[in-house]
């Protein structure tokens, strides 16, 4: 894709925009989920089986992960970009979680930032087969996206859980992330002519919409 | 409604008919009636028996059996009719069409449908006219870069090749063969070996891919089964010490050699459904691996001549393994000779009295006369053709077991899935070769033992 | 058994261009998008004689975008497009939809309610089989294989028109419950109904699984291993018939599953054989847990709980909610504004993860493999594509 098509492409967004009639239907800015989970509930209130699986992540990371929530048979865990790989390899080492179920990405305009939640379970360990771990890191979001070739980028998890490989395809496509070390960073589904920006950010809009 | 499909109406179909004939009648009376005249006025009548041929005496001597017969006779002693219609192609590809039909009605069944229903009203029984004219109406395409010269004249070259397979078996008794050769087995040996060679040219000439893999596989696979295909007929052949197919009938007039060779007829009838494409061996066109195989690229009445191709290599395929195995046309006659006299001029039955009171006569279906010593002259060798009821009854015979041997090929379509081109390539070389082997080993041991063959005990 | 014909990719290339290594052993194939024995997706098989040396899936053709799609519609206007990527298994696609809206949007759902919601589930689950099956039967060439499943199916469509009114497309999950009671006597002709299926669907033991040259072609093809299942992470019966017991309704029971006897159906074998015998196995599960759920539904009350007319999510929340179809494990990720619409719906279903499977399973095995490998992996294209 050049670089004037997606330029093209966003002028005629941001017209689109400043028009009154979209402009009320554009989302409010989600708060990170990450906000969420401690203040209104109490310690003890959290299951005890999550919040131990948390704890060792966090006690490994001090810093660099912060834990998004802790529910029953679901648990979120949020990284820094340049640490997602690390934890990726500590809970492919450390916790029974093999595999990846999904990987989301999610377009936050207003924080000019992509996020990126990879859903993990476990297919080995019995007592873990219930539990959904979501490692979420996020990638800068560049107005003028160049798939690619901008600052729209992170590390593959391909190494480490070889399943999420056709997600991170997708979610290139999808999204504009460039994952790094992915060694076949190709469209999956979109057509080979595409010259449009990617289809799932928030500013692509579809038609009579 | 839409203006794709209009509405059909009864007024215009009727029109559109009303019209056809209209024109029909004007184009005969303007230019067909005055060319007649013209051409009666320049030419001679011919003079027949000191009487001018007119018209009504041509229609008289058509509907009177005593003067049909012997033109009747001698057509269907021609050569023509023989290659054309009864022994030769037009037989073969009618049993082929029933074929078709069977094969549709009897999958339905076996699969729990209905099958072809509606056209011809009656179960669906027009329902191949229906696809051939369909056929025929069709756009050929020919792939842009195909060699199109082989491209075309290779469903052509397999319609005939089939058609000289069909032409090497005899049907009935009295030498109603098209060709009557000394080599027949040979022959039909050199005839199968057109098969993989027609295939592989058109799946080339296509120039596209899959084709290519479709011939490549159809050759592999006729090539590997043509050689336990031969070795499995041998046995009979060194029993019966000849390799003409009417002779090899003849042979079988006590017993079919299927009972003393029934390995021979098992190796026969696998390579059979493998030379004829037919599931579990209907690898050169699995479509969901490489689309139809070698017929992908042809379209519209190519298509349509492979296929009537491939059916009547079916029937030739059967009919060979009724001759070899089955004993061909023998078997009980259905009813003694019947007097001349029914068909001519009438039998009378006469009465105590002398007096002739009941009268039979079966004017029409000319065959149906009969030479008192047909069978004599059949025994000693001097009849050429047979006619009358012992063509009758070895057509009859022949046809029923031929359609029950293509009722067996049909069969395993309904039960089996496709094998693998490995599995198939295993199944030719190492078991089929060694069974036929096996046979033939049976066979020689009959003949030194003296059972069978020339002089033996049976 | 086959050289692996090494590419080296020594020259640089422009990002977006790729130079194919002409070789004169390798042959290029493109099976589909109109090819008989590939859906609506592409496979770029290249093979060496009769050999695979490389595929390439291309999902994409049934791309509808039902994840943007998701995001302008409010939540019960999403319910009937959402169930479109799979109509034949409609009520499976929609379940983690619907739970998760229920999580999110805060309802509860009545009990008869789940009773139903099970036995549309798993007769939906049928469906899909039975349609799956008759696919698989005619890609080996069995054509009877295809006629008999696509007319029992009919079996379990009729029982599903008359509890949702729609053959195919049911929109039946809400949530709150099902869109309406199941119709009087409906018990006594479900279970008439399923037992006559399951007499039917024995019998394809004789004619298909049986059958000697279907075991000499699908058994040791396509091999996959436990330990390549997990780390391929596939699901739903590819994963079963490699030996690893992982069921969502098991392990993770969501409505009544956990008051239901639900056994799951494991092989060892990880071949194509195996895993064209899970989904079958898996029909007289459905049976089985269907015959229990109308043994234990409550006989009355009510199926659904009204719904405010656009109903907003609470607050910023997300969910990822999973259910057992009949791909295996169909997990969606909910993420909520507190709009009546969602800010983002991911669907993540077997089939997608399924397909990752595809290009490790069909290297190095012989061409005539490639349709039984690849329909035995349980995926529909339009399911992945989404």
């Amino acid at each position: 894709m050049s670089s004037t098509d997606s330029q093209t492409n966003t002028s005629k967004e941001d017209n689109k925009e400043s028009s009154p009639k979209p402009a009320a239907e554009k989302p409010a800015p989600p708060k990170p989920a990450a906000e969420k989970p401690a203040p209104p509930k109490p310690e003890e209130a959290l299951p005890a089986f999550e919040k131990e699986l948390t704890d060792r992540i966090v006690n490994q990371f001090a810093d660099d992960v912060e834990v998004g929530y802790v529910k029953e048979n679901r648990t979120r865990i949020n990284v820094k970009k340049e640490k997602i790989l690390d934890v990726a390899k500590f809970i492919k080492d450390q916790t029974p979680f093999d595999h990846a179920e999904s990987v989301s990405g999610v377009d936050f305009p207003e924080d000019k930032e992509i996020e990126v939640v990879y859903h993990l379970g476990s297919y080995t360990d019995n007592r873990y087969s219930k539990q959904i771990l979501a490692l979420s890191t996020r990638a800068p979001r560049e107005e003028i996206p160049n798939p690619g070739n901008d600052s729209t980028k992170l590390p593959s998890l391909r190494d480490v859980f070889y399943s999420v490989e056709f997600h991170e395809r997708e979610c290139f496509e999808m999204f504009g992330v460039y994952f790094d070390g992915h060694p076949d960073n190709r469209r999956l589904l979109l057509p080979e002519d595409w010259a449009d920006i990617p289809p799932l950010r928030k500013d692509f809009r579809n038609k009579g919409r | 409604m839409s203006v794709i499909a209009p509405k059909f109406r009864l007024a215009y179909f009727l029109k559109a008919i009303i019209d056809n004939v209209f024109w029909i009648i004007i184009l005969v009376a303007l230019i067909g009636i005055p060319a007649i005249q013209i051409g009666l006025f320049y030419g001679d009548l011919p003079v027949i028996e000191g009487e001018l041929l007119t018209a009504f005496l041509a229609f008289t001597w058509l509907f009177n059996p005593a003067m049909a017969l012997p033109l009747v006779k001698s057509l269907i002693y021609s050569d023509l009719f023989r290659i054309a219609a009864f022994p030769g192609f037009g037989f073969a590809a009618l049993i082929a069409a029933g074929t078709i039909f069977v094969e549709r009605k009897m999958l339905a069944k076996l699969q729990l449908r209905v099958g072809p229903f509606y056209c011809g009203k009656i179960e669906g029984i027009l329902q191949l006219a229906g696809d051939g004219l369909k056929l025929i109406s069709k756009e050929i395409i020919i792939p842009a870069k195909a060699d199109k010269p082989i491209f075309w004249v290779a469903p052509v070259l397999f319609v005939a090749t089939a058609a000289a397979f069909v032409s090497l078996i005899p049907v009935a008794p009295g030498g109603w063969v098209v060709a009557d050769l000394d080599v027949g087995l040979l022959a039909v040996f050199a005839v199968i070996g057109f098969f993989p060679i027609i295939t592989v040219l058109s799946a080339w000439s296509a120039n596209s891919k899959y084709p290519f893999i479709g011939g490549i596989r159809a050759l592999h696979q006729m090539v590997s089964f043509e050689i336990p295909l031969i070795l499995s007929l041998l046995g009979v052949v060194i029993l019966t010490g000849t390799l003409n197919l009417s002779e090899i009938v003849e042979s079988q007039s006590n017993f079919p050699w299927i009972i003393f060779m029934p390995i021979g007829a098992i190796v026969f009838f696998t390579a059979m459904l493998a030379e004829l494409e037919r599931i579990p061996f209907d690898l050169p066109e699995a479509e969901s691996e490489i689309v139809a195989g070698w017929l992908t690229e042809f379209s519209g009445m190519m298509y349509g001549l492979v296929q009537l191709g491939s059916y009547v290599k079916l029937y030739a395929f059967a009919a060979l393994f009724v001759v070899i195995f089955l004993g061909g046309w023998t078997g009980p006659v259905f009813w003694p000779p019947l007097d001349e006299q029914v068909i001519t001029t009438g039998l009378e039955i006469p009465s105590y009295t002398g007096d002739p009171f009941l009268t039979i006569s079966t004017p029409g279906l000319p065959l149906f006369d009969a030479d008192p010593n047909e069978w004599i002259l059949q025994k000693q060798g001097e009849l050429q053709y047979t006619t009358g009821q012992l063509l009758i009854s070895g057509v009859i015979w022949f046809v029923l077991k031929t359609v029950a041997v293509i009722f067996f090929i049909l069969l395993p379509r309904g039960v089996f899935p496709r094998i693998r081109i490995d599995m198939l390539l295993h199944i030719g070389w190492y078991k089929l070769i060694g069974l036929s082997f096996v046979n033939i080993f049976i066979a020689l041991g009959l003949l030194y033992t003296g059972i069978l063959g020339p002089g033996g005990i049976l | 058994m086959t050289e692996q014909i090494p590419t080296d990719h020594t020259e640089q290339l422009p990002p977006g261009l790729q130079l194919e290594k002409v070789d004169d052993r390798i042959m290029t194939l493109n099976v589909g998008p109109q090819h008989p024995g590939s859906g609506h997706m592409r496979i770029i098989v290249k093979i060496d004689g009769d050999y695979i040396v490389d595929a390439d899936p291309d999902p994409g053709y049934v791309h509808r975008g039902e994840e943007k799609m998701a995001e302008v519609r409010n939540y019960l206007l999403n319910i009937p497009h959402l169930e479109r990527p799979v109509i034949h298994d409609s009520c499976n696609i929609l379940y983690p939809y619907v739970l998760g809206v229920e999580d999110i949007v805060g309802i509860e759902v009545p009990e008869r309610a789940k009773y139903v919601r099970v036995i549309a589930a798993e007769l939906n689950r049928c469906v899909y089989i039975q349609y799956w099956l008759a696919i698989y039967g005619i890609f080996l060439g069995h054509s009877t294989m295809f006629m008999w499943p696509a007319g029992d199916r009919e079996l379990m469509i009729d029982l599903l028109e008359k509890m949702t009114g729609a053959r195919v497309t049911h929109s039946y999950f809400i949530p709150g419950g099902v869109r309406n009671d199941i119709p009087a006597n409906f018990e006594d002709v479900c279970l008439r109904q399923v037992n006559y299926f399951e007499k039917r669907i024995k019998e394809y033991a004789d004619i298909f699984y049986d059958n000697p040259i279907l075991k000499a072609r699908t058994e040791d093809t396509g091999v996959l291993s436990s330990q390549d299942a997990i780390r391929l992470g596939t699901t739903g019966s590819v994963l079963r018939a490699s030996g690893i017991d992982y069921d969502v309704r098991v392990k993770e029971p969501y409505d009544v599953y956990e008051e239901l006897d639900v056994h799951t159906n494991v092989l060892k074998d990880g071949d194509s054989y195996a895993r064209s015998k899970i989904p079958w196995l898996d029909m007289f599960e459905s049976c089985n847990i269907i015959r229990q759920a109308l043994e234990k539904m409550p006989k009355s009350g009510s199926v659904r709980t009204k719904l405010r007319p656009n109903p907003k999510g609470v607050g910023n929340n997300e969910v990822y909610k999973r259910v057992e179809s009949g791909r295996g494990a169909a997990g969606m990720h909910i993420i909520s504004n507190g709009k009546p619409e969602p800010y983002r719906v991911k669907i993540s279903p077997g089939s997608f993860r399924n397909l990752i499977a595809l290009p490790y399973l069909l290297k190095g095995e012989k061409l005539g493999n490639m349709p039984a490998v690849y329909w035995s992996l349980n995926y529909w294209p339009v399911e992945a594509d989404r």
